[in-house]
């Protein structure tokens, strides 16, 4: 059972039958005989509906609301030197927003991280519209990994309001922080979104691969012969491409570009019934950009070169020399 | 910042707004977003992501245990299956009409199932002129290859150069082993081992005559950001590859007055 599972059948219990629960929180904790409160039992039904519902549950929503309009303390995330740029630039941060989604693979890892992550990101800007966001910075993206087939996607991130701008519907999700959003801004590209392609793909080769095959038609000398594996080589290539159109795909649907910052493929051999296959799956995850390509970039630039760091290039450990 | 600043196109994006069903400026790249900006800065807009890959199966070779030697199949394997990945990435930027290909990674892994076979992967950001201008083509008017990062591509243009082609030189090589006798009579000397020296020194020079005769072929004038890997694929302790890699550029015909106008700035960060 996944953890996620786990939790939803928790949760189950919680709301349909509290002496159970009851029981089996003792149980658990021992000679410590603790009942969760009124309260608690509350919050988590309110979750499991607000989850189902795709919406806030009403007091995350009535505490960012509250946040937002200054009546809590407004939260950032990042460096302070963010912070100038942002009081300089009219960017008000307003709270820190986050959204996840714990996933079980039921028969695709790859399209389960295509699908985790993109649930993750809708409930991050459910959050961001409730406090009336233009934008979220610094979205840190992470991952936990469960005990089974099973995974969490999180997203973090810094709700921000933009002066005389009105709130958005669809505020943008920006993996930068402030410092580069602002730069970006004013070369006049947004960062909007995040971006996902993924493709597996399963091979199977009747009679063996192209080495195979060779293999068997000299057997003893084909193993000392160089050569490519041409079928394998195009079966990974054509998921690839394909993960990577997807990729532009979901690029397009936020009309943006994709700066992908994350590329992953495996190939593995698999023997199963049918004798022996391969899987290949890619995943490749990105900033999604958007911009006008026609619009040269307005700023004046000035090469400098650094007298801290980049120039002492030779820093070695003490170990690699001694 | 108020919205005078930010781009009527930005202002528009904040307010949570956008043009559907427009192709403008819909591309995938894996360049950074600091490269991003350079690359544009540059004059040039990424197309698109552009891969190439090969898995190969590399043939088995017993170098003579007290013998230096080149192991020539393996280091014309791994030539050939570079050449294989470099190329098909190139076709895919044929395809998209693109001038070059920056940022390429050429990356080498080992299959799990089996240690004879590799994968090798081309993959870098196709990108073109934002206004056509041409003359930045390389090699037989296909499009440039090059391994430098946003910003280097925006720096070699304003010192006046072009890329050309991404250039590599690759040599696997058996580093003889001692005798027994030979190693006795070194027992309690301090002593250079010239075998071992010569090893490394002829390994060494044939990547690096290799490469500086693929960038002789495609007419560049120098080859910049070279890197030297030395590496082995879960070969014997005493095999090792040389693998040379660099950007082949040329002088463009009105390099000097573009350097003239440059004025690089010394600047000391006070940070640490």
């Amino acid at each position: 059972m996944s953890l996620w599972d786990k939790i939803q059948k928790g949760l189950h219990e919680v709301t349909e039958d509290l002496e159970k629960t009851v029981a089996n929180v003792a149980s658990q904790v021992g000679a410590v005989n603790v009942a969760p409160s009124t309260a608690a039992q509350q919050r988590a039904a309110e979750w499991q509906v607000a989850l189902q519902q795709r919406r806030l549950p009403s007091f995350v929503q009535e505490r960012l609301r509250a946040t937002a309009a200054g009546q809590r303390p407004w939260i950032q995330s990042g460096p302070v030197a963010a912070l100038l740029m942002e009081r300089s630039h009219g960017i008000h941060p307003l709270g820190m927003v986050g959204g996840n989604c714990w996933y079980h693979f039921g028969f695709s890892w790859t399209q389960g991280h295509y699908d985790g992550w993109h649930q993750a990101i809708d409930r991050l800007r459910l959050e961001a519209v409730a406090m009336g966001a233009n934008a979220v910075l610094n979205v840190d993206m992470r991952v936990r990994h469960g005990d089974g087939e099973d995974m969490d996607y999180a997203l973090m991130g810094t709700a921000v309001r933009i002066q005389d701008l009105p709130p958005a519907w669809e505020p943008a999700v920006a993996t930068v922080s402030s410092l580069e959003f602002v730069r970006l801004l004013e070369e006049g590209v947004v960062p909007v979104g995040i971006a996902i392609g993924a493709e597996y793909d399963w091979y199977q080769p009747w009679g063996g691969t192209m080495l195979d095959q060779a293999n068997q038609a000299a057997p003893f000398a084909a193993r000392y012969w160089n050569m490519e594996i041409p079928d394998l080589s195009s079966f990974q290539e054509n998921v690839r491409r394909r993960a990577l159109y997807n990729l532009r795909e979901d690029g397009r649907k936020l009309g943006a570009g994709v700066l992908a910052h994350t590329q992953y493929s495996q190939v593995f051999r698999v023997n199963n019934e049918q004798g022996e296959g391969f899987l290949c799956r890619h995943i490749a995850i990105g900033t999604a950009v958007s911009y006008e390509p026609s619009r040269a970039p307005q700023h004046e630039l000035l090469p400098t070169v650094s007298l801290g760091g980049p120039l002492r290039s030779f820093r070695p450990h003490r170990k690699d020399l001694l | 910042m108020t919205k005078e600043v930010i781009a009527p196109h930005a202002v528009e994006r904040l307010k949570g707004l956008r043009s559907q069903g427009s192709h403008e400026g819909i591309f995938t790249s894996d360049l950074s977003v600091n490269e991003f900006v350079m690359v544009r800065k540059a004059e040039f807009e990424p197309l698109g992501l552009v891969v190439g890959s090969c898995i190969y199966h590399m043939g088995i070779q017993y170098g003579s245990w007290n013998q230096n030697m080149e192991m020539d199949v393996l280091s014309q394997a791994m030539y050939q299956a570079r050449e294989l990945a470099m190329s098909r990435m190139e076709q895919e930027a044929i395809i998209l009409q693109a001038d070059g290909v920056v940022g390429v990674r050429l990356e080498v892994k080992r299959m799990e199932w089996d240690q004879d076979i590799l994968e090798f992967m081309a993959i870098g950001t196709a990108i073109a002129h934002r206004s056509g201008v041409p003359g930045f083509k390389g090699v037989g008017g296909k499009p440039f290859t090059s391994d430098l990062s946003g910003q280097d591509f925006w720096m070699l243009l304003e010192a006046g150069y072009r890329p050309m082609e991404m250039v590599m030189g690759s040599c696997v090589y058996h580093v003889a082993h001692q005798g027994v006798l030979r190693s006795m009579g070194n027992i309690g000397r301090n002593t250079e081992l010239e075998q071992f020296t010569q090893a490394m020194y002829d390994a060494r020079e044939l990547a690096m005559e290799r490469m500086q005769q693929e960038a002789a072929d495609a007419q560049a004038d120098g080859i910049t950001g070279v890197q030297l890997h030395e590496g082995s694929h879960n070969w014997k302790p005493h095999v090792i590859e040389f693998f040379a890699v660099g950007t082949a550029v040329k002088a463009m015909e009105d390099a000097d007055t573009r350097v003239d106008a440059l004025r690089p700035q010394l600047v000391l960060p006070v940070n640490d």
